[in-house]
């Protein structure tokens, strides 16, 4: 919902259905997938310009690369709708955002979980465009992570993905618990897929206000 | 028999390896033995054959040793863009070009003495259009400049491998084919799901890749080979060519920058023997295998007679998702809806670039049953060739049916079937000598199914016997071309019984003549013109067609959406036995009411024709309300249903159609644009009354002709070069439309020279673009640039989430428009002003 701009308005029962509608067909076509790999942060193999994430990275022992995504079917059906359903489009372009977002918590959640077994602290995830982190890093992190042959995740020349609904992210793991994260796992988005609670365990992370991407 | 005469075979047992009796090794990974020497990932592997050519021949000597047959060229990703992409990322000052890396890997390769030298061809990296940006020609391009390569340094063989997406494999077959002699190898990878990426089914590609004619092909990378094995099984009755497969050493996992698979040589090869129990005749490894692998395969080979493997005979087409094959004695639906003769809101749309009209009726048509779309551009005012093409290429984002392409002109028709993921059928050749000879070449290159017309340079012969005369002559062209039996489609032709009443009982007897001289061959039909002049033609239709499929025929070519005619088809397949225990026709019909008088069999047809605006009149009487105020608060509240029989009461009532349109449709509009710039409406509302609105206009475009509700006027709106993002774009189009704009929607990542083309060709006073990434706001302004060179007259709105009006003025646009209310307002201020004379 909120990738549509909701603010409380009052919603037809016509218009609920067909966003479930499309919440289904989003559930039906979408195939997630993801890569993850964990690197030494002193032996990175690719370069991140940019002070944002260094910044993000400072002190970091190690960098976990990931990069998820839906697949063609996704794209395939917004081809479809948009020809012939533009207002199916913008539903169902929403339901694919709201579940891409999902598949990269749930991922991040992994590797916080992994990190706090070890009595370490995960930074938040960050992705090529925010801060000054350039779209340019693309080829190299999805040649660095073998996205392409692994999970089909192709680039424009222009850099920007396809299929258009992945996600490539950068996240740190650091001997320090990392300011910027949820203040409390009431308001974690991370909760739900979160494996330390059940067991009585935190990720450490800090009560400040987490930072906003782009 | 090789599939590739023409090929140039570096010896004798290299041919009986491509006819099937004789097995053939390739080696192992590459990256797997560049890794286990110290390479990092990330590099581009390829640039190893001009800095540390030693190391590459010792790992191509370590396959040899190994018992390799042939070993690959270390050239996966060896395309022009992604060596200056690698070269870039190593630092490199100069790029080296893509003939001397070829150069340098075959030399490495011969260096380690093997019996072949395979030079290896990978993706390029770009996904192709419709949903990637990259086109045809681009890929083509990049793959024969590694052929020519490949060819010039003496490679003995081609692998293009890993392919995911069937139309670049198809480029890069099509380049090995047009630019050397060489056999080609063409493999693709497939997921757990036994698809590919991009949704190709190993039947489908084996399929398609058989009918343009490689010389091997089959599967590599993808998963461990007992998750391959019942893959390559799937593709063997497909294949009329021998079946390799290179599968990778089980599932990866990555730790530390290294990657490890989780399959021993012992349970590779294992699995590897079933493989070639069931027919595989070309083996080898790929990512994670090494010489221990290969030399467990050379054990299996040497130990192994090759098996022969059978292919099926069936009339089978592709698209690149799906398969369609008739066996013999079932009939099939080709629909015959994107044909702009005699449809008027189609020849519009053609005109006016309004593509999403066709895409609705291939999805219509597919919905209700055609299992093969036909399509035409036949138009004498427009350019029947490049729209040809771009329908082809729009279709393949939309529907995943087979295409056949129709069009009178041969180069029209190269160029559609060239850029088509799959194997088509042409429609048509005739037995005229002009157009076998320029239609049947076309056929074998592109390894197409043809339909043959009965005809000739005399015409339409009058008798069945003449027909079948013609028909001779087509299937003894196409043999002597090399198109084999099942791909041959014989047209017998269709009369108006109106002029002629033997016409009906000629055409019959001719599909039967054709059918007993030639097993085999198929039939098809456009049954229509049986009926031409006649009243309630529907019912001679369908029951010509019934008589037609009784006489043999194949496949109709219909229009889907009559009810009629699928009943006709339903019912023919319970007979034939095609519909096995009539479960189709039950689960279609259990429910279904006898047709009482007067229940008109079209409506189905209609119902489809504006979408939301629902025909069928609801029997429960609406509340006593205004009729005026239900459609006013119908569209507020984003519901089509009212409004459409809000509107049709107004009409019958005799209200005027534009004073409906202007006092109460455009503002109940304006009503819902407030609100949503208040904040009280979200997009979705909006969209959905812009939506319920639309029915309403449907309704009264219906009672009027087209003249009384003119435009009022074009605006051009496309999403500029670089971005893929059209979301935004779409939901401006759509209000537009609403308001009465007639919209020309280029599309995505559009030239700034396409748009251009299209504002001087209409002579368009608007034009919107839209950008929602920082990086593509460049493009925005070039664009602007050139329309301000060549379209001075046109004004520019821009839009997109980046945007914002001090944006807007440095890219030189006229109107920043933060949404699409306020892009109508921006229409209508730029459009209500008349037009200065010229």
């Amino acid at each position: 919902m909120r990738y549509l701009g909701y603010a409380g308005q009052q919603i037809t029962p016509e218009l609920e259905e067909r966003m479930d509608l499309m919440c289904d067909l989003c559930n039906e076509v979408a195939h997630p997938a993801s890569v993850s790999c964990t690197y030494d942060a002193a032996d990175l193999p690719l370069e991140l310009p940019g002070k944002s994430i260094a910044e993000h990275l400072a002190n970091a022992q190690e960098v976990v690369l990931f990069a998820a995504t839906l697949g063609h079917g996704v794209d395939r059906e917004l081809r479809r709708l948009s020809a012939t359903d533009p207002l199916g489009q913008v539903l169902f372009d929403a339901a694919a955002t709201a579940a891409i977002e999902r598949e990269a918590n749930r991922l991040e959640a992994q590797v916080r979980a992994q990190a706090a077994e070890r009595g370490l602290f995960c930074s938040w995830r960050f992705s090529p465009g925010y801060g000054d982190l350039p779209l340019s890093v693309q080829p190299d992190l999805l040649r660095t992570l073998n996205a392409t042959r692994r999970l089909g995740i192709t680039l424009t020349p222009s850099n920007l993905m396809v299929p258009t609904k992945s996600v490539t992210a950068i996240v740190g793991v650091h001997p320090t618990p990392q300011p910027g994260l949820a203040s409390s796992c009431a308001v974690c988005e991370l909760a739900e897929f979160c494996a330390l609670r059940s067991r009585g365990m935190r990720c450490g992370a800090q009560p400040t206000e987490r930072g906003t991407p782009l | 028999m090789v599939a590739n005469e023409a090929a140039r075979m570096a010896d004798e047992h290299l041919r009986t390896v491509l006819e099937g009796k004789s097995t053939l090794l390739f080696d192992g990974g590459m990256g797997t033995m560049l890794q286990a020497a110290g390479l990092k990932a990330g590099a581009a592997p390829e640039l190893l054959c001009l800095s540390e050519p030693q190391t590459i021949t010792d790992v191509h000597a370590a396959y040899v040793q190994a018992g390799s047959d042939v070993v690959t060229t270390n050239t996966f990703g060896a395309n022009a863009r992604k060596l200056a992409e690698g070269a870039r990322a190593a630092g490199l000052v100069r790029v080296p070009s893509v003939a001397q890396v070829f150069h340098a890997a075959v030399a490495c390769a011969r260096a380690a003495n093997p019996r072949y030298v395979a030079a290896d061809i990978g993706p390029t990296g770009s996904l192709l259009r419709p949903l990637g940006t990259m086109s045809f020609d681009e890929a083509y391009d990049l793959f024969a400049e590694q052929v020519r390569a490949a060819a010039d340094a003496g490679a003995d063989l081609l692998i293009i491998e890993t392919m995911a997406d069937l139309l670049e494999a198809k480029a890069a077959v099509l380049a090995a084919k047009e630019n050397s002699d060489l056999p080609i190898f063409c493999t693709m990878t497939f997921g757990e799901d036994g698809r590919t990426f991009l949704g190709t089914t190993p039947e489908v590609a084996a399929t398609t890749l058989s009918a343009l004619g490689v010389d091997v092909l089959g599967i590599n990378c993808s998963l461990g080979p007992a998750d391959v094995a019942p893959l390559a099984e799937r593709m063997l009755p497909w294949a009329t060519c021998p079946v390799m497969v290179q599968a990778n050493a089980g599932l990866p996992s990555m730790e530390d920058g290294q990657t490890t698979y989780d399959i021993g040589p012992s349970e590779y090869c294992e699995a590897v023997r079933t493989m070639a129990d069931a027919g595989v005749t070309v083996l080898g490894g790929c990512c994670g295998t090494t010489p221990d692998y290969v030399a467990g395969m050379r054990e299996i080979l040497d130990a192994h007679a090759p098996r022969p493997h059978t292919t099926r005979d069936d009339f089978v087409v592709t698209s690149a998702q799906q398969l369609f094959c008739l066996p013999a004695g079932q009939v099939g639906v080709i629909g015959e809806r994107i044909n702009p003769t005699g449809k008027r809101r189609l020849k519009d749309a053609l005109r006016s670039s309004n593509y999403d009209y066709v895409m609705g009726e291939a999805i219509s048509q597919e919905q209700a049953g055609a299992q093969v779309l036909d399509v035409n551009a036949g138009l004498p005012e427009i350019d029947e060739k490049a729209t040809l093409v771009r329908l082809v290429e729009d279709l393949q984002g939309v529907t995943t049916l087979p295409l056949q392409i129709d069009s009178a002109d041969p180069t029209a028709i190269e160029a559609a079937v060239r850029i088509y993921p799959g194997k088509p059928i042409i429609n048509s050749v005739s037995g005229k000598r002009e157009s076998l000879e320029s239609v049947l070449p076309i056929a074998r290159h592109y390894g197409c199914a043809v339909v043959g017309l009965a005809l000739d340079d005399a015409g339409i012969p009058k008798t069945a016997k003449d027909r079948l005369a013609v028909a001779r002559s087509i299937v003894q062209a196409c043999e002597a071309h090399g198109i084999a039996r099942q791909d041959i489609l014989i047209d017998c032709l269709t009369m108006a019984v109106s002029t002629d009443q033997d016409a009906a009982l000629t055409t019959l007897e001719a599909i039967r003549l054709v059918k007993d001289e030639f097993p085999g061959v198929r039939t098809v039909l456009g049954v229509s013109n049986i009926s031409f002049g006649l009243p309630y033609r529907e019912l001679l239709n369908a029951t010509f067609l019934t008589a037609a499929f009784e006489a043999g025929l194949d496949m109709a070519i219909m229009n889907p959406l009559s009810r009629r005619f699928m009943d006709a088809v339903d019912a023919w397949r319970v007979l034939n036995g095609q519909d096995t225990g009539a479960q189709d026709y039950i689960a279609a019909n259990a429910d279904r009411k006898p047709a009482g008088a007067g229940s008109p069999a079209t409506a189905p047809a209609q119902a489809t024709e504006a979408q939301g605006a629902a025909t069928a009149p609801s029997a429960a009487k609406q509340p006593a309300q205004d009729p005026a105020e239900r459609v006013r608060s119908a569209v507020l509240q984003g519901r089509g249903e009212p409004v459409a029989q809000g509107v049709r009461e107004l009409l019958s009532a005799n209200a005027a159609p534009l004073e409906l349109v202007n006092e109460l449709l455009i503002p109940a509009l304006d009503e819902v644009g407030e609100r949503f710039e208040k904040g009280t409406f979200f997009l979705p509302q909006l969209m959905a009354s812009a939506e319920a609105a639309k029915a309403g206009f449907a309704e009264v475009r219906e009672a009027t002709s087209s003249n009384e509700v003119a435009s009022k006027g074009v605006v051009a709106l496309c999403t500029v070069k670089g971005d893929i993002h059209d979301i935004g774009k779409n939901i401006v189009k759509m209000l537009l439309e609403n308001y009465g704009y007639e919209v020309h929607d280029l599309g995505r990542d559009v030239e700034p020279q396409v748009l251009v083309d299209e504002v001087v060709r209409h002579h368009i006073r608007l034009a919107g673009l839209s950008a929602l990434m920082t990086t593509t706001v460049p493009a925005m302004a070039q664009t602007i640039e050139l329309l301000r060179e060549q379209a001075p007259w046109c004004k520019v709105m821009v839009g997109g989430a980046v945007l914002n009006p001090e944006y807007a003025r440095m890219v030189g646009a006229d109107y920043y428009a933060k949404d699409a209310s306020e892009a109508a307002h921006v229409a209508g201020e730029v459009l209500q002003v008349a037009e200065p004379c010229p």
